[in-house]
């Protein structure tokens, strides 16, 4: 049986990422540049503020917000699981202090600002911003990773497995990383979340992208100055950005719920 | 009693710990370039000239770990250092854009507490019936909207269609408190997302509270529902709430970047924000130095305070 909240979740949630998906393959060749800021003459959203017709930078513009979330949300767990798995596997007090006590002083730094400091001296592309958020995801996840690990770990079964003799390898990839999944599946969905947020957000401000770059997110922050006569340019992909992390926050918790639940 | 000093001692050495990583960081982060930092912070004009002046500005010649000293030493006493833009102290930077800021952040949290405790009670004593659904699905969607889109959403319609409020606060200066229509549309931005958050962790507080035998045992008494409620059953509610707060901190300080960027509002994210554009390093510094300790120092004092109302409950440190 669906929740009515998954349903919900997964309505709002469709449209603009089948658009992210698959707006590039729907959006054709670029027509010739009109006028910035106009409405109708052939484009059906208007143009936008160097004149090119935004319902093309919308299906344009979903792929890059989407593929750099995915691509740090993976990245951030690609180094905090082991990190989490070896400080909540280990006998020794110390490695646990040394792994984890630099991530607990780490987030005390807001993210936002990590982000822009290094974008103050850098140019990060794409590849760098996503390098950025999953870094300042990484101590949370690590902390998620190691507190779901240490209760598996303490599980009778771990003691039986080192008893008879498996390797520590068998013990904490074949059995506590696979019993792990489920816990880290469910954060997953609400990190990816947070993640969206943060990289719509870094976009908005200027970070990891370029200024007439093909982005929702983007696209709000250079269509402002024109929003008293051309508002949809700025209308949809803002309404795009919020039913994306809205119906993504929506369905992550239903299925947190449903796992709670089971 | 020895418990809780001993606690306490902990989380303050754990602050000063994040205090000093803050610090380090920060110059760590904006030092550590790759090649010569001069020509690289020279970006787009890159005459001899230009170069020269940014390695005298910044004492580049020097070795780094000096030159990390003598910035740190000279933080406590308010000395940020000079811009590379202008050449002025980087604390009257920091002095200009004080107040919208402040102003901003500080109605925020004043309504925070009770918008967000409201709705958590409204939605825990409903629960179940359409004012509680309607109150979770709602905190819960809007959770993890960006300000920038909510907010340029919120333009569009309380500015343009209806015309009840200013789009932005161009040509109301640094003095916000004398045009209070300006500051409506921005705070209502600000509040989203703490808001949810806040009345989230209340409603489940309070469910759980008004579930727990101690609250049936007062009933039993005749203690009027009111009390039981709001004596007894809210406090309890509360301490896992206050515990998140600190986190809302971060989300404050990222808000108001944001805000401060969508609205025009002349305060210390916009400042930060015109100083990465320029690439004046010493000013990314002194505001990175302020936001992050700003954010240990609120962080500390929830997780004390948290710690004094419910003493038993556990917390990292």
């Amino acid at each position: 049986m669906l929740k009515p909240r998954f349903v919900l979740g997964a309505v709002i949630v469709g449209l603009p990422l089948a658009l992210a998906l698959l707006g590039p393959v729907l959006a054709g060749e670029p027509g010739p540049r009109a006028a910035s800021f106009t409405l109708g003459g052939g484009h059906w959203l208007g143009t936008d503020f160097v004149g090119r017709d935004v319902w093309r930078q919308v299906l344009l513009g979903g792929r890059s917000v989407v593929l750099v979330a995915l691509a740090a949300t993976a990245l951030a767990y690609l180094v905090a699981l082991p990190l989490g798995l070896i400080s909540a596997l280990t006998h020794r007090g110390w490695l646990e202090e040394l792994l984890m006590r630099p991530l607990d002083v780490l987030l005390a730094v807001p993210s936002l600002l990590m982000i822009l400091l290094v974008a103050a001296v850098l140019t990060p592309g794409a590849a760098g911003l996503a390098l950025l958020v999953a870094l300042v995801n990484i101590p949370d996840a690590a902390r998620v990773v190691r507190a779901a690990a240490a209760e598996v770990a303490s599980r009778p079964v771990v003691e039986a497995l080192r008893l008879q003799g498996e390797s520590w390898w068998r013990t904490a990839v074949g059995y506590v990383g696979r019993s792990v999944g489920r816990t880290l599946a469910a954060d997953a969905g609400v990190r990816l979340t947070g993640v969206l947020y943060l990289v719509a957000t870094a976009a908005f401000l200027g970070v990891g992208v370029e200024p007439d770059a093909a982005d929702w997110a983007v696209m709000v922050d250079r269509n402002r100055t024109g929003l008293f006569v051309q508002p949809w340019a700025v209308v949809v992909p803002a309404l795009l950005i919020v039913a994306l992390t809205m119906g993504g926050n929506l369905l992550a918790d239903a299925a947190l719920q449903k796992r709670r639940r089971t | 009693m020895s418990g809780l000093r001993s606690w306490a001692a902990r989380r303050l050495l754990l602050g000063a710990a994040q205090t000093a990583a803050v610090v380090l960081l920060v110059f760590a982060l904006t030092e550590a370039l790759p090649g010569d930092a001069a020509v690289a912070l020279a970006g787009d004009q890159p005459d001899p000239e230009r170069i020269a002046a940014i390695r005298q500005a910044m004492d580049l010649d020097r070795p780094a770990h000096e030159r990390l000293l003598e910035w740190a030493a000279g933080l406590p006493r308010g000395d940020f250092g000079t811009s590379l833009a202008s050449g002025r102290p980087v604390s009257t930077y920091i002095a200009d854009g004080f107040g919208p800021t402040l102003l901003l952040a500080s109605l925020t949290v004043a309504l925070l507490v009770p918008v967000g405790v409201g709705l958590g009670v409204l939605a825990a004593r409903r629960e179940g019936r359409l004012a509680d659904r309607l109150v979770s699905s709602v905190t819960l969607g809007a959770y993890a909207v960006p300000e920038f889109a909510f907010g340029v959403l919120l333009i569009t319609v309380f500015a343009l269609r209806l015309g009840w409020l200013p789009p932005t606060a161009v040509g109301y200066g640094t003095d916000l408190l004398a045009h209070p229509a300006a500051l409506v549309l921005p705070v209502v931005v600000l509040l989203t997302r703490p808001v949810c958050s806040l009345a989230r962790l209340v409603r489940a507080g309070m469910i759980d509270a008004l579930a727990s035998p101690y609250v049936a045992q007062a009933r039993r008494y005749g203690v009027p529902g009111a009390r039981v409620r709001y004596g007894h059953a809210l406090p309890n509610a509360i301490t896992p709430a206050a515990q998140q707060l600190a986190r809302t901190v971060d989300w404050l300080l990222c808000g108001v970047i944001v805000v401060e960027a969508l609205f025009v509002i002349p305060g210390l994210g916009t400042v930060l924000m015109n100083a990465v554009a320029e690439r004046d390093v010493p000013v990314v510094q002194g505001l990175a130095v302020v936001f992050g300790v700003t954010t240990v120092v609120l962080n500390l004092g929830a997780d004390l305070v948290a710690r004094r109302f419910a003493p038993r409950a556990e917390m990292a440190a």
